[in-house]
């Protein structure tokens, strides 16, 4: 839309809009100043330290967890549409005429231009970042990490070693690969849901942690062997003059890492179209 | 049939099979009969599962509610906050994902028939979208139903997109750009709602309202209203967004747009019923629907009427009647709930018929222009007279089911004291039967055509023929015999009116 459009009849009919909707948002924050519910947050605070010790991991991945799994399909999705928009996976019906296709021409990158510092400063940075990705995803119940951070990072680090190297990038990932790593990462966040689907009919409830089979009116069991494989590898010990709790995150850090996956193969994806383009005939940047 | 139950085991199956299907069929890629193996089984397998699965809710990741006593139950017969994001699947859900589930059954075994090459990524949107539609029906969280809704928006433009052409790009572009929009509205509505009651879960909230004097806070609620009535309007295609979503439909191919104005169809269902919910006995809110509705109804028939191409007055068709299906919800009574999901129900299968007639047509003619085409009646004579049972039951013709949705609907009209609505409602039916048939007699009726020249005949292939013969008989059953779909539908029209906590 050109700015000159906006004049006029439209812009005044614009503007009043946005001074009403500006108006309403901030007098209802205003109102809303010192009466603000905290309803069920409470609930889940109280429940904060039998789960995983970052409160935060607890809310997005077990209590909350099935929006996440929706969440994690914008992003698989967002993926998908935008090599859509460029190109891959354009359809067309059979016997009709079609208008003409849209192409996805690749970016004018000249990595040759590069200054040699930058080259040889680049490599250890790459490097570095990966290392921090996975710190971040392995970390993901205990500290403020997790698989969408882990993916981002990564796939900066995608992003810096294309710019700098082009297609002689040493970490050159093919768009097959990156397609595999998000429909792996989302297709392991979807499958951890299974066990507690098989146990009680609840889809991902947590049966490493376990929190709710005590509840006489709960359906459903938990077997040992499920509690243990689930459980036991991502259990932390919490030691206090009181004496030693013991809790575990369960199917949380696992959680993280289909996330990560998913993150990188999506966000790495978005990357190679807008760089590369699209052809069908073309195999990976690495060609 | 037990209600109670949290954990029904249909409910994730119906959410993540279309999330594992997908998945695979993207991957697939351009293996064609593989992914039409997948995807026409996964379509089955849904149908049968909204068709034989029990009512009940979903408490996802098994967390319990909280009673007032602090005590944690998963009962939900006993009042509970709940910690859990909850689904519910009752009559209307399981009429309107069956529904949903048989087109997509004939959608995906149609289109994976009639597409080129490399349609894995295009198929698994299609799933996607039925994901999106679902969870949105299901769904009694605000949080969850602002996720769903953005989804739902990313799909409509990837689906479109991918029919590859500029005008179809550009019409995915702006609508992803303002879609954004609805997403944004809803999360304001949500951040809100959160902050005045404490609750995502709609249920919870409502509850929190009727329980917490918020005598005082009626800005937020006013506020948060109309951002959840902005993103129901965006994600609906109601005017003033109508040209949006009707470019939308003309510019994604005729199956797809299928499956995008069922999942329209059910949004507007689904959040125009958590409007009446939560704000319906807020002064003006229903007003404010109902004028929404019928501003819509009128625009898109005016527009459908002055289209000279078939897809276009297909698309402005859908926006209208999309009018007729709120206009019943805004209503807000219960003759007028039920006469608007009926008419969801029935609009979403005639305008399915007719839209699989607007495909034959792309085959069989010289495109959709009704300037320049004409006489595909002598050639295809069968698809001539699906075409034309289409549009009498679009146009409210007995013995179709449009004619009994239109009727309650005008009935209810009149009940409130709004003969002028019940015009409308007249008007709307009589010109689609004119828009409809305006197109009919130019692309299958007019002579002179050089296309009546060949001898012979096109033949419907075996699986649209099939397709749309079941369509027609639904039109018929549900017209003959509107007690079959009604049985499904009042109840949660008792419930919108009477107990709006239940979801």
């Amino acid at each position: 839309m050109d700015i000159k459009e906006l004049k006029g009849i439209r812009g005044i009919i614009a503007a009043i809009a946005l001074v009403i909707i500006f108006a309403g948002v901030l007098s209802s924050f205003m109102q809303l100043e010192g009466n603000v519910t905290r309803g069920i947050s409470e609930e889940y605070n109280k429940l904060a330290y039998r789960v995983a010790p970052n409160n935060l991991a607890s809310w997005v991945y077990d209590y909350r967890g099935f929006d996440t799994l929706i969440e994690t399909g914008v992003i698989y999705v967002g993926a998908v549409v935008s090599v859509l928009v460029l190109g891959r996976g354009l359809v067309g019906l059979k016997g009709v005429d079609d208008e003409e296709r849209v192409v996805a021409e690749p970016m004018d990158l000249k990595t040759e231009t590069m200054p040699v510092l930058l080259k040889y400063f680049a490599l250890p940075v790459v490097i570095l970042l990966v290392s921090y990705g996975l710190l971040v995803v392995t970390g993901a119940s205990t500290s403020g990490g997790g698989g969408f951070q882990c993916g981002v990072i990564v796939a900066s680090a995608y992003l810096l070693s294309v710019v700098i190297y082009g297609k002689r990038s040493p970490f050159n990932l093919k768009k097959k690969t990156l397609i595999a790593f998000g429909a792996f990462g989302w297709g392991l966040y979807t499958m951890l849901g299974l066990p507690g689907y098989l146990t009680t009919n609840y889809w991902q409830y947590n049966v490493g942690a376990d929190l709710w089979s005590w509840v006489p009116s709960f359906p459903g069991s938990v077997p040992e062997v499920l509690r243990t494989v689930f459980g036991e590898p991502f259990k932390l010990a919490l030691e206090l003059k009181e004496g030693v709790f013991y809790a575990t995150s369960g199917i949380i850090p696992l959680i993280n890492i289909g996330e990560a996956f998913n993150v990188i193969g999506a966000i790495c994806l978005i990357f190679f179209a807008f760089i590369y383009g699209w052809s069908d005939s073309e195999e990976g940047s690495g060609k | 049939m037990n209600e109670t139950i949290t954990n029904l085991w249909s409910i994730p199956l119906l959410i993540v099979i279309p999330i594992l299907t997908a998945i695979v069929v993207n991957l697939l890629y351009n293996r064609g009969r593989a992914i039409r193996a997948v995807s026409i089984a996964s379509a089955a397998v849904l149908l049968v599962i909204s068709l034989v699965s029990p009512y009940g809710f979903q408490w996802f990741t098994g967390q319990p509610g909280v009673t007032y006593d602090g005590t944690y139950t998963f009962n939900a017969n006993v009042f509970s906050w709940k910690l859990s994001l909850e689904y519910y699947y009752g009559p209307l859900q399981q009429i309107m994902i069956s529904v949903m589930s048989f087109l997509l059954l004939f959608v995906v075994a149609i289109s994976t028939k009639s597409l080129k090459k490399n349609f894995g990524p295009y198929i698994a949107l299609m799933f996607l979208t039925y994901l999106s539609a679902a969870a949105i029906m299901m769904v009694n969280d605000f949080y969850h139903l602002w996720i769903a809704v953005e989804i739902g928006s990313l799909l409509v433009a990837g689906l479109v997109a991918a029919s590859g052409g500029g005008a179809a790009q550009k019409a995915a572009l702006k609508y992803t750009f303002f879609s954004a929009l609805s997403g944004s509205g809803l999360a304001i509505a949500l951040a809100l709602i959160l902050g005045i009651t404490g609750y995502a879960n709609i249920t919870d909230a409502i509850n929190s309202v009727r329980i917490n004097d918020l005598s005082g806070m009626y800005n937020v609620l006013y506020v948060s209203f109309a951002f959840l009535m902005l993103s129901w309007i965006y994600a609906g295609g109601l005017a003033p967004i109508h040209p949006l979503k009707s470019d939308v439909y003309r510019s994604a191919y005729p199956h797809a747009t299928v499956m995008l104005q069922t999942q329209s169809k059910l949004t507007l269902v689904a959040i125009g019923l958590v409007l009446l919910r939560m704000f319906g006995t807020l002064p003006f809110a229903r007003e404010a629907m109902l004028s929404i509705s019928i501003l819509t109804m009128v625009i898109g028939i005016v527009m459908a009427l002055i289209q000279t191409d078939f897809r276009w007055i297909l698309a402005y068709l859908i926006v209208s009647h999309s009018g007729l299906v709120t206009v019943g919800i805004s209503l807000g009574t219960f003759r007028g709930i039920v006469g608007g999901l009926f008419q969801a129900v029935n609009d979403v299968i005639y305008m399915s018929l007719l839209l699989v007639c607007c495909e034959m047509v792309l085959y069989f003619g010289r495109g959709t222009s009704i300037k320049f085409s004409g006489g595909l009646a002598k050639r295809a004579p069968l698809l001539t007279v699906f075409v034309i049972l289409g549009t009498l039951a679009a146009s409210g013709v007995p013995p179709f089911n449009g004619f009994q949705s239109e009727l309650i609907l005008i009935q209810a009209a009149l009940e409130q004291g709004l003969p002028e609505v019940a015009a409308v409602i007249l008007m709307v039916s009589v010109s689609t039967f004119i828009a409809l048939f305006r197109a009919i007699y130019s692309i299958f009726l007019r002579p002179g055509d050089e296309l009546q020249q060949g001898s012979e005949r096109f033949k419907l292939p075996g699986t649209t023929l099939m397709f749309l013969v079941a369509l027609v008989a639904i039109t018929l059953v549900l017209g003959i015999y509107p007690q079959l779909a009604l049985n499904f539908l009042t109840e949660s029209a008792l419930k919108v009116v009477f107990v709006p906590w239940v979801p």
